[in-house]
């Protein structure tokens, strides 16, 4: 049954990172690829930790609990350093519509 | 979880950190390398988890921590160069 939990959330995890690579890859600016790169990669990998905790022992539980705590402070933190320094030097808005309101 | 899925995973996330690599070094701006440079560490830290979670190996769950940390202090400190050509100012 665990088996079964952690092969679902392991594919899961995997979609869902395919999805933020595939983002940055066609997202046409810095400020929309951080959608891609911050959301779904973070989930993708809590999903994949899941998917090794469920199976797993107490040092692995410990370890991907405190990995999917830890990233989940530091990843809007580093997105959001990205997006200011990119916005400081001036860098274009290439989606459309897109309206700069600083 | 089983084997197969285990295989799957493993040649998936290695496509995905080629991808990663690729769009790396075609980057559009600099801003777009400081991502794509993040990016391919998360990718790393999940291919790390999968190799946790097929034969109980915690200690790449310790490389995946201290990855996640070195990574975070590296995008922090290449972001605010590129912000302000110092790292902490």
């Amino acid at each position: 049954m665990t088996g079964i939990i952690a092969d679902t959330l392991a594919l899961l995890g995997l979609a869902i990172l395919t999805i933020g690579v595939y983002g940055v890859m066609r997202m046409p600016d810095v400020y929309t690829q951080l959608h891609a790169a911050s959301k779904a990669g973070f989930l993708g990998i809590a999903a994949l930790l899941a998917a090794a905790a469920v199976q797993g022992d107490g040092a692995i539980i410990a370890r991907a609990v405190l990995i999917v705590a830890l990233l989940s402070v530091t990843t809007p933190v580093a997105a959001h350093a990205v997006g200011r320094a990119a916005h400081r030097r001036g860098e274009p808005m290439r989606s459309s519509g897109a309206v700069d309101e600083s | 979880m089983s084997g197969i899925v285990f295989y799957v995973a493993v040649v998936w996330l290695a496509v995905l950190l080629g991808v990663v690599v690729i769009r790396l070094a075609r980057a559009g701006s600099i801003g777009e390398r400081i991502l794509a440079l993040d990016l391919l560490t998360l990718v790393l830290i999940g291919l790390l988890a999968v190799a946790a979670g097929e034969d109980q190996r915690s200690y790449a769950l310790d490389a995946a921590l201290a990855l996640a940390l070195l990574s975070f202090v590296a995008t922090l400190a290449a972001a605010r160069y590129y912000e302000s050509r110092k790292p902490f100012s």
